[in-house]
């Protein structure tokens, strides 16, 4: 106040007129610039860095994956064969399906038991930390040894398959039932990055307003209900981050199928991932590779905008 | 350059579309005057990282200026290995267990300019128009069956009798009747790799231009000597003479499995009497060559043992031919390197257990070495298909299932 009262009538106008009169005055315009020079030069290095580590090896894939490139020798062009190929080829057919039971079941999966655990473990307290812990712990190691260890456990000559032919069963097919064996897939990887989640959902619920819990209880709510009718619903924007980032994540699930299965039995767990970077990039067919690539690079774009696109629609409709 | 860069880039997008783990760099010069040669080796229960360091420690003391830095393939074979690199624009020099193809042959250099070349192994048979890129230090033959002696004496068989399918398949019944599992197989490469063994040497035997007249389009594997082994292993599986559930075990668990009697027969081939030796279970273990209705005994499905390339890229080429002569031409490292997988060489005897015994007895014996390399190796991803299809016999595919996805799997590779 006795700044803005120490100031004069005058002094205010020239303050509020100046940036249109800076335009008009040489000394202005070369502020201007300078301050153009300055953003851009900053700006510079995270462009340059973005446009040679993304956008040139994007707009080279769309162009290789139009010829028929084998790795080392030229390229010819052949349109768009390498994408009906894609439609036809029956090995990227069936795991375009694993890939996305994989990816489907394996978020559904993530999200449940995250939440799940998250909520269990929203207070403040050092077992509740020493869980978190533990749930977290799988998303630090590599995906390879994760998938070694339970190939260890689950294997026909695994931890658990020895245990059971002691007490007299049969083994149990982990890993050389091909039905069995996508479940397992499935299932280790929602236990290597549910925890995830966890933290994510943790920070999440550390933010829902305590009083509209508080209300709740007094109106005579049920743990349930509040969770169902209040958490949930104010942490809607911490899943949708959670969903997309595990979609997406899963889409690509790479090591974990080295490690676990191999993509085997006769390929039952092979993902599109696993395909590109073990067959088709690994051989000569680069150029088919990187078509699939690309489609695997689209099916993830197209997953994240849809995701956000229908929680976006989701909170247009509650606020109205 | 601009393939570099096309090569750069293409990688960068699958590494990014994928999110693999990338490998190290790879410098090559040491200190002054130090030329480092970067060698990609495959890992196997055989030959082992701890191998490979004592081979080359040896050549390293004969060389002083030259350091051999291995490159280990991780999780993939090692020609993907060596695509990776390529692709990355940062080429290894030497490349181990590499096969060139027709299609892949200008990424390496031909030796056959050099003197040494053209006494090695099978030095011929993997010729690609008229040209050797590869080099090898001894054959390896693969169409065996070990067999467990005690098994075969309690169930009151006689390995010498067993000749024909009919009789291969009378003994499996013996000993599943005696309680045994009568043929050992194993996930991972296994499986297509056994079913290879056992029926390229009849097939093969019969017809040794079947892969050039598959590639011609003149046979098919629904209509060729490849059909009956389908049905043959599908009957196998039905009547329980293998267990479906050693699609669950590793290579090694599958070997091990074997060595530790909880099977009878084991089809593989020479590399693994190295391990039986090992383990200190040859004396117990025979091994006969796998049955055939043709003639008998069959040709002997083999190969190069110990295949090394020189990679046209390489920045120390002269280094690389250097160190590949050494190990195929230097007495001491090839008796290292045969006594480690269990391979043979003319000219090179050396004391061998009882088993290793037995399967020089059946390589002097074949009629013939069954080489599918050069102008007869089938196209590029066939062992792997095959792998697959053969799996899919323990899932429930039917033989000509199997014939027909092999058959459409081929001609769709161009």
């Amino acid at each position: 106040m006795v700044g803005l009262a120490g100031l004069s009538a005058d002094s205010v106008r020239v303050a509020a007129r100046s940036p249109g009169s800076d335009r008009s005055t040489p000394g202005g315009r070369r502020r201007r610039l300078r301050e153009a020079a300055l953003s851009a030069g900053m700006l510079a290095p995270a462009v340059l860095v973005y446009t040679v580590m993304t956008v040139v090896p994007v707009v080279v894939a769309l162009y290789l994956s139009l010829t028929d490139w084998n790795g080392f020798s030229s390229a010819a062009f052949v349109g768009l064969d390498n994408y009906a190929r894609l439609f036809d080829d029956p090995d990227t057919a069936r795991a375009g399906v694993v890939t996305v039971i994989v990816a489907c079941f394996g978020s559904v999966g993530m999200l449940g038991l995250g939440l799940v655990y998250a909520l269990q473990l929203k207070e403040r307290n050092w077992a509740n930390s020493f869980f978190r812990t533990l749930a977290y712990y799988p998303h630090v190691i590599s995906s390879l040894i994760l998938g070694f260890l339970w190939s260890a456990i689950l294997g026909t000559n695994g931890a658990i398959n020895n245990s059971l032919a002691d007490l007299g069963v049969g083994p149990v097919g982990f890993l050389f039932d091909e039905n069995l064996a996508v479940i397992t897939l499935v299932g280790v990887v929602v236990w290597a990055g549910f925890g995830f989640n966890v933290v994510l959902f943790v920070a999440g619920l550390q933010t829902v307003p305590r009083e509209l819990v508080e209300a709740a209880q007094i109106d005579g709510a049920s743990r349930r209900q509040i969770n169902r009718r209040i958490v949930i619903p104010m942490i809607a924007p911490v899943v949708t981050v959670a969903m997309v980032l595990d979609l997406v994540g899963l889409i690509k699930v790479y090591d974990i199928v080295v490690s676990l299965t191999g993509g085997g039995p006769a390929g039952a767990t092979e993902t599109i991932a696993y395909v590109i970077l073990t067959q088709s990039f690994a051989g000569t067919d680069v150029g088919f590779a990187t078509a699939q690539a690309v489609g695997l690079m689209v099916a993830c774009a197209a997953l994240s905008v849809a995701v956000t696109a229908l929680r976006n629609r989701q909170d247009r409709a509650a606020a109205s | 350059m601009k393939r570099r860069l096309l090569a750069a880039a293409a990688t960068a997008l699958a590494l990014t579309a994928t999110s693999a783990c990338g490998g190290d760099g790879g410098g090559t010069d040491g200190g002054a005057g130090r030329t480092t040669l970067r060698m990609i080796v495959n890992i196997t229960p055989n030959l082992t990282e701890q191998f490979w360091n004592g081979l080359f420690d040896r050549y390293e003391a004969k060389h002083p200026d030259v350091t051999v830095r291995l490159e280990l393939t991780g999780t993939i074979e090692a020609e993907a290995k060596l695509r990776q690199d390529l692709a990355a624009g940062d080429p290894p020099d030497i490349a181990q267990h590499v096969v060139p193809t027709p299609e892949t042959a200008e990424l390496f250099v031909d030796l056959a300019g050099e003197p040494w070349a053209a006494g090695t192994p099978l030095y011929d048979d993997y010729a690609i128009g008229g040209k050797h890129y590869v080099v090898g230090v001894g054959e390896q033959i693969q169409s065996l069956v070990f067999y467990n002696k005690k098994a075969f004496a309690d169930a009151g068989l006689d390995a010498t009798r067993i000749r024909t399918i009919a009789q291969f398949e009378e003994a499996m019944g013996r000993l599943k009747k005696a309680g045994l599992v009568p043929l050992q197989t194993a996930g991972q490469w296994v499986t297509g790799a056994q079913f290879s063994m056992l029926a390229d040497a009849g097939v093969l035997t019969a017809d040794p231009d079947w892969t050039l007249k598959r590639k011609k389009g003149e046979t098919s594997f629904a209509a060729g000597g490849y059909q009956r082994y389908y049905a043959l292993y599908r009957s196998w599986l039905d009547q329980g003479f293998l267990d479906k559930s050693a699609l669950g075990l590793q290579y090694p668990d599958g070997q091990a499995a074997f060595l530790k009697g909880d099977s009878a027969m084991y089809v593989m081939g020479s590399y693994f009497v190295p391990a039986a030796d090992e383990a200190g279970k040859s004396d117990g273990i025979g091994v006969f060559p796998v049955p055939s209705d043709g003639a008998y005994p069959p040709g002997q499905f083999g190969n190069m043992a110990q295949p090394y390339t020189v990679v046209a890229q390489s920045k120390h080429r002269e280094a690389a031919i250097d160190l590949v002569e050494w190990l195929v031409t230097d007495e001491e490292a090839i008796k290292v390197q045969l006594a480690a997988d269990g391979n043979l060489r003319k000219g090179f005897a050396r004391d061998v257990s009882s088993l290793g015994g037995g399967v020089q007895k059946i390589l002097d014996e074949a009629p013939a070495v069954l080489v599918k390399q050069g102008e007869r190796q089938p196209v590029q991803g066939y062992a792997d298909e095959l792998n697959k299809q053969i799996q899919s016999l323990f899932t429930g595919a039917s033989a000509g299932d199997v014939a027909t996805r092999l058959d459409q799997w081929w001609d769709s590779q161009g």
